[in-house]
This record gives structure tokens, C-alpha cells and sequence, in this order.
């Protein structure tokens, strides 16, 4: 599939040079698109080859963030890694924490307490609505509507309040310790969550208003950056961008962990696999998020937090295990090896992003400069978890 | 009739109509930024910023130390006798935070095991930023202990 | 050479200052007394807007409110150090931005801000009024986009190259219909000259509901549209600012400019802002008429009371501009051809023809 568009490329790509060259002499230009360019959503740098402001060829370059997170696992005793997740997906942090210390505690054989269980469905949607409002601030700002980035950022506020009281940080959350919850919710937290679950649904309708049906935005992303559902599998990808191709795969519903079989949603789906599809899907998980978390408030049981455990985890000798969950960008996964010590033999993550990033070259070959732009903030990308 | 209407909403530019009402209502509802000298963002109960140290209550298991992911709490300790009781007694020699490389995490505290916690986070303190990031970012003892460890930008002496 | 000197006077005389010291003198002053503060007092009301419609307050903290914002932001322009790249073309370089501002400044002199002189004492409230006054506005324009093309391709970058070409290809392709739509008030009122056009607007139809305004004829609307559409792709503004969308080209043409030749630019855009408004104005909502005739506030001397009722109206189309930028995402390049090209032209072409057959079956 993918051989097959690159050739068709450069069958499109050599008939124009040849064309070009015999009648004005013109050749492709090479274009160095970031590492410090306003929309690459970091530090991604790709190298383009340009014909006019048709992308003919893509080629990302990566690792200028990188901080040898998986190595720095290996260091350190298994509670200790957790703010290092924290700092992966730093838009994201309580998904990262928690698809880590589900790992541990399926290494290690921990339970979880159902009161742990729902305040990390709780912390983990309110985490995919701040990071779906920030992929839909940026990815806007990136299409050129400006406002929608502030509105998506006061409401993103309100969600790191939420945070705030409950763990005390706002973003690099450190909120989940492997068997458990370290601390409870604070008085009061439960109705100022309610609070902002009755005000956001009003919210994402504003943010529809703006762009949804705007003509602008909808000739901008319709059709742009097509991913074909088998591509989609071949690549490995999944989440939203996995969803909007037509592909029914969501870890919350295939493998339910924690309590997210208790709890009725929808996962949203959508047919062309284009930018625009992408846009709705995620904004539909926003609303889904809403549901899932007013259902926990109302489910919250009471009772431990940490389950029993020793003060130091060891984990069994010749232990091996892969947990995933659903995050914001697609399934994170922490690949941990033991080897009888209190630290992890290998720690491997399987980032989203990073996976997602890879389709990047066949996504936007044969699009115009604009439409990368578009399709850089679509595929939702954060560079502390590509490079890691 | 659906393609009449959406004809019609084309040539309409409703959808632009409806963008525009958007920012035009937004325009006279609250605005959300806070003035910073001014108005200062009052942080949650449980907000972690800067460290506090209370030395009496600290019996120097160095356990924080031991907990720190990237090991930036350095503590030496050494034994006295009491003058009054004439028993000996742990005292701190030196109690030293590098909070220039510190993520904030709050593990420190919570392997602390007096209770009340002798190394706390919930301070409230915000306002870390510096001139000089090895005299004021490197904080010993004395610093730890002080309650009012950074100035205010309001305050007089700043102005 | 005394016989030059000679020649001069003998020629010049009183003409000299005529045609050229008064109006230079005029242009100056209206550069300096209205237009600059107008240009950096519509830049702190953008920010402010924006602010305002994005949940924020905007610029508050030089002088009361941010009224001061614009000085300080000329004083940092100013002080900034003026960096030419290495491997620019230098005389390009420099000549761009000037290339941008002048024109744009020169089209202020025949814009009537109010109404020809009324008796004694009263000025006349334009620089010129040239016959054929809306056929030099056009003209001017239409340099301005030298400097944007000159400015990309000087610099020596990539984005800025890219960014000039498409101010190239938007600015040629929509002055077509520009001038296509300017066509239908010129057919109403019969005459190119600016001052002219605001005096054929004069009177009331529909039983005196409505001004006869062109914007409320049949076709006039239709050109307002595209003639409003056109005018804010050729000033740059959103939702047609390719040329310098910053999320896709950095900044465009004016990448590598920076102090005061970035301020050039970016009072050219402005400028231009204020032209296309100002001209919309003029042709399609009356210049300085008053909607009705009891609003005219005749009783300021000197007509001041149409001045008033211009800068008004301009004011208007400026919070337009700025409340579109607040709301629009960006065309794409070849998106903005399609508009211009499959939709525009055409329109504008079947107006010009529509308003030519209604003023001949309609000759009153």
C-alpha cells in the first residue's frame, strides 16, 4: 500500500521536474521544517522536499528531546519512576502514571482497592478532556483560528484546578503509586467536579459553533491527510486517529482494566479516516469523557486506598508483562522485565505518539505545506513521548 | 429540500454567522486572566511548591534522601550531647535541597515518617524564579527553615 | 545652470508650490496628525478586541488602560538593532518595506474625509480631488505588492521566498475582481472621481427610508461583497494572511526583518487596512453622508459633522477586520486562488453587466 502511493508519487513528482526542467530549468527544494518552527508541537524536525508548496517527500528527524526516560527506569526502585512518566507525555500525565503502576501491579500481583480503581478513571478522563483541549487549542492555532485556543485553554484550567487539589500539581501529576492511591479526594472535590461537568457539555458546543460547520475549517481538513483503515492497522496506529479510519478498537472496551467495565460509553466512530474525521472523534470522546466521569461520581464507593503490600515491591524473578490502557493519543504501554530486585530489570513504553508520528511521511506526501501543518497537530503528537 | 437548504446555507454564510456570534458573545462575558502583582493566584490546599524543614521534628532517618528520585536532598548528620538532659542527640549538620534540578514530586514527603511531616511541600510558594540559580536555587538549612523563603514581588523592598 | 534656475521660476512660480509643496506639506500633515497615531492606536485596539473576545483583557499595563502600549511598542521598534542577513540582497532588502509603506500613503491624499468646502472658512476635507481618482487608488495598490515579493525574495529564506510568492499570486489574483466590483459604483454614479461617487450617494429612496447609498442597490450589495471579500485578501488580514500565516511560514516575507524595517511592514499592512476601509466607504456607504439627514450634525462648523460620520463608518469596518480575525481559521493557498478565480470574477463580471443593463432600463 505504502510502496504503491510513494511510487505514484514519484511518478507525479518525476513528471513534473521532467516538465519543469525543460521549459523554466526548475528543480524541488529541499525545505527544513523545524526543530524551532511555531507548529512542529515541539521540537519535530522534518525534512521536506518541496515542490512548490506541494510536499513531495517528508522525512522527520527526532531525538532532539530525548532524555533516556526507559534507561533512567532501570535506576530506580518501582514507585520512584513515576514522576519520570509523568514527564513522557507531559500534556497527559495521569495516563501515563497509570498505565505504569498497572504494569507494576500486574508484575508485582497487586489488587487494587475499588476506591483506588475509580479515582484513577476519574483523574484519567478529566486527563483525555485537558489533553484533548489542548491537542484542539493547538490544532486550531495551527489551521489559523486563534480564539479557539484561549476558550480551550480557560476550561483546560478548570480541569488542572481539579488536579491541583487533588495530587497538588497541575501537570506533571505523580498522582498513582503502584497498589494504589496515595492520598484521598479532598473535601469538596466531588461537587467542584460536578461543577465543571455541568458547564463543559456548553463548552464543546461553543467550540462547535466556531469551527465544526465553518466552511473554512471544514475545506482545510475534509480530505486532507487521508488514513486508509489498512494502512492505519499496518502502522500500528491507534486511538482517535485509529477510530476516525473506521476501526472499532478501543482498550477501555476490548480489555477493560480498572472499572471501566462498569461504566456504559460509547466509543466514537468515524468513516474517512481524513483530518476532519479526526476532529470530530475527538471532540465526541470529549462528551463521552463527560458521561464516564459523571457515572464514577455517582458509583464512587468508599473504603482503602493502597492495597496491601511490602514497603519495598520486588518484583518475581524472571517476571515479564505488558500492560496498555486507552490513552488521550492511543494506547500507552509499559513493556517492565524483573529480575527479583526492587527495581526493573527493562522498562520498554510503548509511546502513542511515537506510533502515530511514523504514518507522518505517507499522510502528508502530495499535500501542500498548509495542510501539514494541519495534519502535524491532527495526528496529536508530544515530543517528550516520541523521543522519550 | 435538504439540498435547496443547504444551498441556501451556503450562499447565506450562515456557519460564518455563527462563528462570529460566538466571539462576538464572548466578548462581554468574564474575562478569565488574573492580574499577577495584583491579583495573585491563591493555590490549592494541597499545592506543592516550596519546601519547608522543621528541624525538631526531623529524626534524621534521611529516608527523604533515600526516596528522592534523582537524589538532590543531601543530609549529614552528627551526634551532641544535650546540655540540659545530658543525653546524646542526632543533630543536623548540614540539610541541603538543589531545588534547580527538583521535579516537585512530593515523594520526599510522604516517605517522611514523623508525624506531623518534618519536610513538607505545601507551603503555598509559588514564586521560585531567580537572578542566580546557584546562590538562590541551592538551598541549605536555614533557608529550608525560614517560613518566608522567597520574596514577595510585591513587596516593598523588591519595588 | 542659471538659465535652469531661471527656467524654473519662470515655469514653477506659484505653480510649484501649488502642485507640489502644499500637497506634500498636506500629506505630511495628514501622515503625522492623523494617520500614524490612527495606524498605532488601531493596533492597540486590535490587541485590545482580541483580548477581549479571547477571555482576556489585553494590553493594560503602559499608562491607564494601555493607552501608552503604542509608544512604547514604536520606542522598542526603534531600538531594536537592525539585522540584515548576511546573505541578503542588500538594496532589496532596504527598499522593500518603503516599497510597502509609501504607496499606501500616497492613496490617503485623495480620499475625501469629509465634504468639499461648504463657504467660507471651511476646508475642504481631502488633499486633491482627482477626476480620475479611484483609477489611482487602484494603481497604488497595486505597487504595494512589489515590496512583498521584493522583501521574500531579498531575505535569502526559504519561508520568506514562499511567502512572497503567494502575496504574488493572492494579490494579482484578487485585484481583478477588486477592480471588477469598483466598477459597479463607478457605472451608478458616473464618474471616477472619489468626491464625486460620495455625492451621487446624496439622497433618500424607499420613501425615504433608506439612503441611496450603493450599498442598498440591487447590485451595489453584491459588489460591496465582493469588493469587501477582495479588499481583505489584498490587505493581508485574515482569513486570507498567507502570505505571513505564522503557523505555516514562520512569518512569511518579513522573517528576517527586524526593528524598524518590520515596523514598515507592518504600518503598510495597517495602512492598507485603513485604505480598503476607507474606500469602502467611499464608494459603497456614503463617505461622510450622514444615513439621514437629521443625524448630520450640522450644527458643527467647518462640516466637521462628516468628517465625524466618516471615521465612524471607518471605524466600523476596522472592528470588522479585527472581529474576523478573532473568529476565521486560514484558507489554503490554492483554496484562496479558487475563491478568487471560480467565484469572485465571475460574480463581479455578471454585476458590472447587471448594473450596466439596470442603468439602461433605468436611466433615472
Amino acid at each position: 500500500m505504502s510502496d504503491a502511493i510513494r511510487s505514484a508519487n514519484d511518478t507525479v513528482a518525476n513528471n513534473t521536474v521532467a516538465h519543469d526542467d525543460s521549459v523554466f530549468g526548475a528543480e524541488e527544494m529541499e525545505l527544513n521544517f523545524g526543530p524551532q518552527h511555531p507548529s512542529t508541537h515541539g521540537v519535530l524536525r522534518l525534512k521536506l522536499k518541496v515542490d512548490g508548496e506541494r510536499i513531495v517527500d517528508c522525512y522527520p528527524i527526532i531525538g532532539y528531546l530525548h532524555r533516556g526516560t526507559e534507561k533512567l527506569f532501570e535506576l530506580n526502585p518501582f514507585f520512584q519512576n513515576v514522576p519520570h512518566t509523568d514527564r513522557m507525555d507531559y500534556v497527559a500525565a495521569a495516563t501515563n502514571n497509570l498505565a505504569y503502576v498497572g504494569a507494576v501491579e500486574k508484575l508485582i500481583g497487586l489488587t487494587v482497592p475499588p476506591r483506588a480503581s475509580y479515582i484513577r478513571v476519574l483523574l484519567c478522563e478529566l486527563q483525555r478532556i485537558s489533553s484533548h483541549l489542548l491537542w484542539l487549542a493547538t490544532h486550531a492555532i495551527d489551521i489559523g483560528a486563534m480564539t479557539p485556543f484561549f476558550y480551550c485553554f480557560r476550561e483546560r484550567e478548570l480541569v488542572l484546578d481539579l488536579f491541583e487539589q487533588y495530587c497538588g500539581a497541575r501537570l506533571t501529576l505523580n498522582c498513582m503509586r503502584p497498589g494504589g492511591q496515595p492520598f484521598d479526594l479532598p473535601h469538596g472535590w466531588v461537587d467542584t467536579c460536578r461543577e465543571f461537568l455541568e458547564l463543559f457539555p456548553a463548552k464543546i458546543d461553543e467550540y462547535e459553533n466556531l469551527l465544526t460547520n465553518n466552511r473554512i475549517w471544514k475545506k482545510r481538513t475534509i480530505g486532507i491527510g487521508v488514513l486508509s483503515p489498512e494502512v492505519a492497522v499496518e502502522y500500528g496506529i491507534t486511538g482517535p486517529m485509529l477510530r476516525a479510519s473506521g476501526i472499532d478498537f478501543d482498550l477501555r472496551k476490548a480489555m477493560p482494566y480498572e472499572i471501566y467495565d462498569q461504566v456504559d460509553f460509547e466509543v466514537p466512530l468515524a468513516e474517512n479516516g481524513d483530518t476532519y474525521d479526526r476532529y470530530l472523534v475527538r471532540m465526541e470522546e470529549m462528551r463521552q469523557a463527560t458521561r464516564i466521569l459523571e457515572q464514577c461520581l455517582d458509583q464512587l464507593p468508599e473504603g482503602a486506598l493502597m492495597a496491601k503490600k511490602a514497603r519495598v515491591l520486588k518484583a518475581p524473578k524472571g517476571g515479564e508483562v505488558y500492560h496498555g490502557i486507552e490513552g488521550p493519543k492511543g494506547e500507552i504501554g509499559f513493556y517492565i522485565v524483573g529480575d527479583g530486585k526492587p527495581i526493573p530489570h527493562r522498562c520498554h513504553v510503548r509511546a502513542p505518539s511515537f506510533i502515530n508520528l511514523q504514518s507522518l511521511p505517507e499522510l502528508v506526501s502530495n499535500h501542500m505545506i498548509a495542510d501539514l501543518v494541519a495534519i502535524i497537530g491532527t495526528t496529536d503528537i508530544v515530543l517528550g513521548e516520541v523521543d522519550r | 429540500m435538504s439540498a435547496v437548504k443547504r444551498f441556501l446555507d451556503r450562499i447565506m454564510l450562515l456557519d460564518l454567522f455563527t462563528g462570529l456570534g460566538v466571539t462576538a458573545k464572548n466578548m462581554f462575558k468574564k474575562k478569565h486572566t488574573v492580574q499577577y502583582p495584583e491579583e495573585r493566584w491563591e493555590p490549592a490546599d494541597r499545592f506543592r511548591g516550596m519546601f519547608r524543614l522543621d528541624e525538631d521534628r526531623c529524626i534524621k532517618c534521611t529516608l527523604c534522601a533515600r526516596d528522592c528520585p534523582i537524589d538532590i536532598i543531601y543530609i549529614d548528620w552528627h551526634s551532641e550531647k544535650n546540655e540540659v538532659t545530658g543525653k546524646k542527640q542526632k543533630l543536623l549538620t548540614r540539610f541541603d535541597i538543589d531545588v534547580q534540578r527538583c521535579m516537585f514530586c512530593g515523594l520526599c514527603e510522604e516517605a517522611c515518617p514523623t508525624e506531623p511531616k518534618s519536610i513538607w511541600l505545601t507551603s503555598k510558594s509559588y514564586e521560585l524564579a531567580s537572578y542566580d540559580r546557584w546562590s538562590n536555587l541551592y538551598v541549605d538549612m536555614d533557608d529550608l527553615m525560614d517560613w518566608k523563603i522567597r520574596p514577595d514581588y510585591t513587596d516593598e523592598e523588591i519595588r | 545652470m542659471p538659465g535652469l534656475l531661471q527656467w524654473l521660476d519662470e515655469f514653477a512660480g506659484p505653480t510649484l508650490f501649488e502642485f507640489a509643496v502644499s500637497p506634500t506639506l498636506k500629506i505630511l500633515a495628514l501622515l503625522f496628525l492623523f494617520v500614524l497615531p490612527l495606524i498605532s492606536y488601531i493596533v492597540l485596539a486590535e490587541r485590545k478586541i482580541l483580548g477581549y473576545i479571547q477571555a482576556r483583557v489585553g494590553p493594560n499595563r503602559v499608562g491607564p488602560w494601555g493607552l501608552l502600549q503604542p509608544i512604547a511598542d514604536v520606542v522598542k521598534l526603534l531600538l531594536k538593532e537592525d539585522v540584515i542577513p548576511v546573505r541578503a540582497v542588500r538594496w532589496a532588502f532596504v527598499l522593500a518595506p518603503c516599497l510597502v509603506v509609501a504607496p499606501a500613503f500616497v492613496i490617503f491624499s485623495v480620499i475625501p474625509f469629509g465634504p468639499p468646502s461648504t463657504g467660507e472658512g471651511a476646508p475642504n476635507w481631502f488633499i486633491t480631488d482627482v477626476n480620475t481618482g479611484l483609477l489611482l487608488v487602484i494603481a497604488l495598490a497595486t505597487i504595494g505588492v512589489y515590496g512583498l515579493i521584493i522583501g521574500g525574495w531579498a531575505s535569502n529564506n526559504k519561508f520568506s521566498l514562499m511567502g512572497g510568492l503567494r502575496s504574488a499570486a493572492q494579490m494579482i489574483s484578487y485585484e481583478v475582481p477588486q477592480g471588477f466590483s469598483v466598477v459597479v459604483p463607478i457605472l451608478l454614479a458616473g464618474t471616477l472621481s472619489l468626491v464625486g461617487i460620495v455625492q451621487a450617494q446624496e439622497g433618500h429612496q424607499l420613501f425615504g427610508l433608506l439612503p441611496r447609498w450603493f450599498v442598498f442597490h440591487p447590485t451595489g450589495i453584491f459588489a460591496f461583497f465582493v469588493y469587501m471579500v477582495a479588499g481583505i485578501a489584498e490587505s493581508n488580514r485574515n482569513p486570507f494572511d498567507l502570505p505571513e500565516a505564522e503557523t505555516e511560514l514562520v512569518a512569511g516575507f518579513h522573517t528576517e526583518y527586524s526593528g524598524m524595517r518590520f515596523a514598515l511592514f507592518f504600518l503598510g499592512e495597517y495602512a492598507n487596512m485603513i485604505v480598503v476601509s476607507a474606500i469602502a466607504v467611499t464608494l459603497f456607504f456614503g463617505g461622510w453622508l450622514p444615513p439621514f439627514d437629521f443625524l448630520g450634525m450640522a450644527f458643527l462648523p467647518m462640516g466637521l459633522g462628516g468628517v465625524l460620520w466618516f471615521v465612524t463608518k471607518l471605524f466600523a469596518f476596522l472592528f470588522v477586520y479585527i472581529w474576523f480575525r478573532g473568529t476565521f481559521p486560514r484558507y489554503r493557498f490554492d483554496q484562496l486562488m479558487d475563491l478568487g478565480w471560480k467565484w469572485l470574477i465571475p460574480m463581479a463580471l455578471i454585476l458590472v453587466v447587471l448594473t450596466a443593463l439596470l442603468k439602461l432600463l433605468f436611466p433615472s
